[in-house]
């Protein structure tokens, strides 16, 4: 029951180096971020190691001091308010549970400090431990609790005092891939039953994907973009964007980016395609000029042997049978391409494609093409 | 015959410690208990047994019961104060506030204590405390004494004064321990504690106490032992005096037995100190086995 706003805000590190010979150090670990987060929204910063997720979350937290900028919670400036009066809860990375009490008292532990009476304590652990199914662990200690487990009782703390917001630190990485896609559900699950703001770290863009209302990709310090995962999906603001959401990578060839009155084609080698019309009024109406281009195309949008005309070549170096489709990672024109082939009909009609060292022909339509100019932001926006 | 040898073999390694143990320890031990069963030994030749008849003398000394009850006060009192002490340094020394090189030279300087030896100790702080020293003159500017202020003549402050000292020279070695188990408390609880809506003080309260209870318990444990067989440092300094003011429970056998000649009486007074270190010391192997479980 909470917003987020965050204004122009950075994080630089300064550590002074311990022999004299050494410099200081500046890390900028975040610059000027700006974000507005709803009411009961799911945030997911994403982004890869050392970007500054995890700073940027630990900021709204309280736990790291705020460089420059503005933060407010609930349009309360609270860059000087310590963490205990913000109202929020986190679950960290590796659970930070209490070592020395019971599952029980970890979960209330938060209530205790905020004075609720016994009996509602009692009451509010119970219902916690009941939506998280721990219920039969409350008298353990963390210690024998498996991974899943407790990673359950460090969101059972953080949600048992219903918080305005609930901040979350990579909270499955530590578990294995069946377990993770478990409690990833557990969380969307989790979200119906629990009226919060969230906002959740992950550098796994399937988790972000599958989580978030938004999504923040990150890089540097910087946002990248913040959209919702279809947005991001299907309109990648640079080339960074484009190749960190959606697996496997997009594939970035070299081309040109033709023009003739509102209609835009783009070619590669020798493939030329149009692109779609609302692309092209997009194009034409910042009045985009024919240039050197980086077009994108995602693998699932690549098509092989169309017979279409001046089709590009590769020959296969690798091919991954994944049972519904085959991965292709194609060598052509010095390019690695990956072509995801979907596996339909008899065993003959795909059978070439398992074999290393053959030759494929490969092209995309108009509307698989991503463009992108020569400093990699797309030029639609 | 092979079998044999092999199942001797660990036994022949443990032998000598065993030995050694036996004659420098269990030995001592068990001749103590039987001379204080005897009248006195050592300075009669023949010494025949007696029964009850020195525990009896012993708890019939006012002496003795004055000692037990200054060896209280020193005991709890340094015990209490040097875990104190030891907290508050340890986290001074342990806060993100300084600098890492003002921390180094912080605890350099309050380790110091530890390096001296007792004598050395004693004749720094009497040399202080002397009426025409430093202490007096620094506390002749609040008024608090003059230059004939005497510290260790006066029976009513010289145990005050000796304790202190004791609490100065012992609080290092704890200090480390502290800040060793500090150290150990992985910075998250903090965190997560701050988080959950936890003061400072909350969160010392709630995860310090509890994370550093095992080390706490074996400090308190092993201070207890060693402040109650503390002998050197209250010895160079006043001997016991002024009229036993300061006369712990070992300067209380030390006298009895090597200047009044009365072993048996000083055997006996060991036998009870024994006692009571035997207590604590099945109290600290427990709570070590209960650590080794947990
Ligand atoms: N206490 C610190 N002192 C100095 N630099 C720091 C500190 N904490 C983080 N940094 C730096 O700030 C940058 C961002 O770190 P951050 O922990 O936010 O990354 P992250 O996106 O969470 O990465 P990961 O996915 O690996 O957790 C990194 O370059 C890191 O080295
Ligand atoms: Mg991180």
């Amino acid at each position: 029951m909470a917003t987020i706003t965050l204004k122009n805000i950075s994080k630089v590190f300064e550590s002074t180096g311990k022999k004299k010979s050494e410099e200081n150090t500046r890390t900028l670990a975040v610059s000027d971020f700006n974000l507005e987060i709803k009411d009961k929204e799911f945030v997911v910063l994403v982004g890869p190691s050392g970007c500054g997720k995890s700073t940027t979350l630990r900021m709204i937290a309280g736990l790291e001091e705020i460089s420059s900028g503005e933060l407010y919670i609930d349009d309360v400036l609270v860059n000087d308010i310590e963490p205990k009066d913000r109202d929020i809860a986190m679950v960290f990375q590796n659970y930070a549970l209490y070592p020395h009490m019971t599952v029980y008292d970890n979960i209330a532990y938060p209530l205790k400090l905020h004075k609720v009476p016994k009996a509602e304590i009692q009451e509010r652990v119970m219902e916690a431990a009941r939506i998280l199914d721990i219920e039969q662990y409350l008298k353990r200690k963390p210690k024998a609790l498996s991974g899943g487990q407790r990673q359950r009782v460090a969101i059972g703390r953080a949600i048992v005092r219903n918080p305005k917001v609930l901040l979350m630190d990579e909270p499955l990485s530590n578990l294995d891939a069946k377990l993770r896609n478990q409690m990833r559900a557990e969380i969307i699950a989790l979200r119906s039953k629990i009226n919060t703001t969230f906002v959740y770290v992950t550098h796994d863009q399937t988790e972000a994907m599958t989580l978030g209302d938004r999504i923040v990709i990150m890089k540097d310090g910087f946002i990248q973009q913040a959209a919702s995962p279809q947005d991001a999906f299907d309109h990648p603001a640079n080339i960074f964007v484009a190749g960190f959401i959606g697996a496997p990578s997009m594939n970035f060839f070299p081309g040109k980016l033709l023009r003739q009155g509102d209609v835009y084609c783009v070619q590669v080698e020798d493939l030329i395609v149009q692109l779609p019309e609302e692309k092209c009024a997009r194009l034409a109406g910042k009045d985009v000029q024919p240039q050197d281009i980086t077009v994108g195309v995602r693998p699932s949008h690549i098509n092989v042997d169309t017979g279409v005309e001046n089709e590009l070549t590769g020959t296969i170096n690798v091919s991954e049978m994944m049972g519904t489709e085959v991965h292709l990672h194609v060598k052509s024109s010095g390019n690695d391409v990956v072509i995801i082939v979907p596996v339909i009909g008899s065993y003959a009609s795909y059978e070439k494609y398992l074999r290393q060292d053959e030759v494929v022909k490969f092209s995309f339509t108009g509307e698989a093409c991503h463009v992108f100019d020569s400093e990699g932001k797309n030029l639609e926006f | 015959m092979k079998k044999l040898k092999r199942n001797a073999v660990p036994y022949l390694y443990i032998a000598p410690t065993v030995i050694l143990m036996a004659v420098l320890l269990v030995l001592p031990i068990f001749n103590v208990i039987r001379y204080s069963f005897y009248d006195n030994a050592f300075v009669k030749k023949n010494p025949s047994p007696v029964g009850w008849l020195n525990y009896q003398k012993v708890l019939a000394d006012p002496v003795f019961w004055q000692s037990v009850r200054e060896t209280t006060f020193f005991v709890i009192v340094s015990i209490v104060g040097h875990i104190l002490i030891a907290l508050i340094f340890a986290h001074l020394l342990n806060t993100t506030m300084f600098k890492q090189r003002t921390k180094t030279l912080a605890r350099i300087v309050y380790i110091l204590p530890w390096i001296f030896t007792a004598t050395v100790i004693s004749v720094m702080w009497k040399l202080i405390f002397q009426p025409a020293g430093v202490m007096n003159y620094l506390l002749g500017f609040i008024g608090l004494a003059t230059k004939n202020t005497e510290w260790f003549s006066n029976k009513d402050i010289a145990l005050y004064v000796v304790t202190y000292i004791n609490l100065w020279s012992g609080y290092p070695f704890y200090m480390i321990s502290v800040l060793a188990g500090l150290q150990g408390i992985s910075p998250d609880l903090y965190e997560s504690s701050a988080i959950d809506g936890a003061t400072s003080f909350k969160s010392f309260l709630y995860i310090t106490l509890p994370q550093l209870k095992p080390i706490l318990l074996s400090l308190v444990m092993l201070d207890f032992v060693w402040t109650l067989k503390t002998f050197a440092i209250v010895w160079t300094l006043t001997a016991g005096g002024p009229m036993h003011a300061t006369e712990i429970i070992s300067l209380y056998i030390y006298r009895t037995a090597f200047m009044e000649n009365h072993y048996s009486l000083a055997s006996a007074a060991a036998v009870f100190l024994l006692i009571v270190c035997m207590i604590v010391a099945v109290f600290y192997t427990r709570q070590q086995f209960k650590i080794q479980e947990d």
